[in-house]
């Protein structure tokens, strides 16, 4: 593995190194960075969970090591123009999530099952209380890409704050990591997390 | 012998300041003194005192000083003074007299960048109609300088971060970026025009921006130091008991520092005032991450965040382009106080 030496580096040097090794990385892959600074350290790990970035840290003998792994395709920065919107006003959340296993609503005839999974996207959009997350796995990534009908309605759905978490397996599983169209690629551990911190799934 | 005062610290300027998270642990066990005559203390969170003398009459006090943040002892000398004497003129008064107060490594650095530091805030209080008559030095390393101000203000005409009122719009005199630029300059990536702008702009005091307040009669306003503008603006909410919309899109910064922040130039106080004031703040849920932390740079000698009524804003932009701030810009709206103090836009 790679590894960013910062030690005797001060804030922000070693945030710098950390945001350039990130870029020069591949997803899903990881590398090393060395501090020996606290405040360096406290700074990169607010840094990393606020850009959504997972990692790891152990620390020997005053020096911090963090296993920094980019886990996005960095969805977020293809899309400028997202970051257009002058007036978005600030949208209230549920204590619920919303957990898409399949690109079909139901069980029964499959035209019928796409549409009513369209509109089942669509209306979360207009519900008094958003989800706090959507996790997509299985086959329910396939209505997480570009050529998506609903790939506007998610697209929306994530400016207005709900994150989407997609299953990094199942996208890599059915060859779609270069026509996803918006969320974070997770993992089973994050899922997990989610789904069972949360009281309430809500699965279509 | 060429002094480079920057090698000597790792946080200079208004990003020394400790952390406002400690200093308000702190001053909760600090009894304030009861007295009628005390118009603004600590308690508005604003950036002077005001003490009435009579009812034409009151002193705004105020002091700063700080670690260097440029390498050359005149500029330094320069902004520490322009930062200090801005208080005053946030607060709607005329600075008058002043105070050196240095800290200076006399067995580590040359007597000429002592004089240096002295001469270039000797020349900036001249600037500003301030007559230095005094002070105290400490031997102690690394160097720190700044001024104890007095200024006069009539006592129905003072500025504080209490009068914002809802339906004002906000306006910013400097563009944002000091604490960043400086930062990368450390670090070898700032360009030497963007240096030479933040300097320049540290330099430049506030007075004729406090010139175009008081011909507006305007009751709201703060200066943007090291809490950085989402800090500020966040203590005058808090005072004024309303709530600020911020659009950081509408704020100017300086030459390339959205570039910097983007390579992960986020100095370290800017973390230390997200962690204070975001409590307090919404950010929208498609914010730049850039822009976010943007806001909470600490500025050194920063612009004025002036509380404009709704009538009369066009008039004070134009005026104050007028006088030399071409940059000031229309970034916010003061509304009644909802959930959050701050909520912040791209």
């Amino acid at each position: 593995m790679r590894i960013v030496d910062t030690r005797g580096q001060l804030c922000p040097a070693p945030l710098i190194a950390a945001k350039k090794a990130l870029r020069e990385t591949e997803a899903g892959e990881s590398f090393m960075l060395l501090t020996d600074n606290q405040t360096s350290f406290d700074n990169l790990s607010r840094f990393l969970k606020d850009n959504n970035t997972h990692f790891q840290f152990s620390k020997a003998e005053g020096v911090w090591e963090l296993t920094i792994t980019r886990l996005t395709g960095d969805v977020s920065e293809t899309r400028a123009e997202d970051y257009c919107t002058p007036e978005i006003t600030h949208f209230e959340k549920g204590n619920y999530i919303v957990v898409v296993t399949s690109d079909k609503m139901g069980e029964g005839d499959e035209e019928l099952g796409h549409l009513l999974m369209s509109n089942f996207i669509k209306a979360i959009k207009d519900l008094d209380r958003l989800p706090q997350k959507m996790v997509f796995y299985n086959k329910g990534v396939m209505i997480v890409t570009k050529n998506s009908p609903v790939i506007d309605h998610l697209r929306d759905l994530e400016k207005m704050g709900v994150e989407l978490l997609l299953c990094a397996t199942c996208v890599s599983h059915y060859s779609l990591s270069d026509s996803i169209g918006a969320g974070i690629l997770s993992n089973m551990f994050t899922i997990v997390e989610v789904m069972t911190s949360t009281g309430n799934i809500i699965k279509p | 012998m060429k002094v480079d005062l920057l090698k000597m610290v790792e946080y200079g300027g208004c990003s020394a300041k400790i952390s406002p998270k400690q200093l308000e642990e702190i001053l909760k066990y600090l009894p304030l003194p009861k007295d009628p005559n005390i118009l603004v203390d600590i308690d508005t969170q604003d950036d002077a005192g005001v003490y009435r003398i009579n009812d034409e009459l009151a002193l705004v006090l105020t002091t700063d000083f700080f670690p260097p943040v440029c390498s050359d002892p005149y500029e330094f000398g320069q902004i520490a003074a322009a930062n200090s004497i801005s208080d005053v003129y946030a607060m709607g008064g005329d600075p008058v007299l002043a105070l050196n107060i240095m800290m200076f490594p006399a067995d580590r650095l040359p007597m000429e960048a002592y004089a240096e530091i002295l001469k270039g805030g000797f020349d900036k209080a001249t600037e500003a109609g301030v007559r230095i008559i005094g002070g105290h030095t400490i031997d102690d390393f690394p160097p720190k300088y700044g001024l104890a101000v007095v200024g006069y203000v009539h006592p129905k005409r003072i500025i504080a971060n209490t009068g914002a009122k809802p339906g004002d719009y906000l306006i910013l005199t400097k563009p944002l970026g000091t604490g960043i630029i400086m930062a990368g300059q450390r670090l070898g990536i700032s360009t030497d025009g963007d240096v030479a702008e933040a300097k320049s702009l540290m330099k430049q005091l506030n007075n004729t921006g406090a010139g175009v307040m008081k011909k507006y009669s305007i009751r709201g306003a703060t200066d943007i130091t090291g809490f950085g503008l989402a800090g500020h603006a966040l203590k005058m909410a808090k005072a004024s008991r309303v709530s600020l919309n911020i659009e950081m899109k509408k704020i100017p910064l300086i030459g390339s520092t959205y570039k910097l922040v983007d390579e992960g130039c986020i100095p370290g106080a800017s973390f230390r005032n997200l962690e204070y004031a975001e409590k307090d703040f919404s950010f929208s849920p498609d914010l730049d991450y850039n822009l976010k932390m943007v806001a909470f740079d600490a500025q050194t000698s920063g612009g004025l965040l002036i509380c404009a009524p709704d009538d009369k804003t066009e008039q004070i932009l134009t005026d104050l382009k007028d006088v030399g701030l071409t940059e000031s810009s229309l970034i916010g709206q003061v509304t009644e106080q909802k959930e959050k103090l701050i909520y912040m836009y791209n």
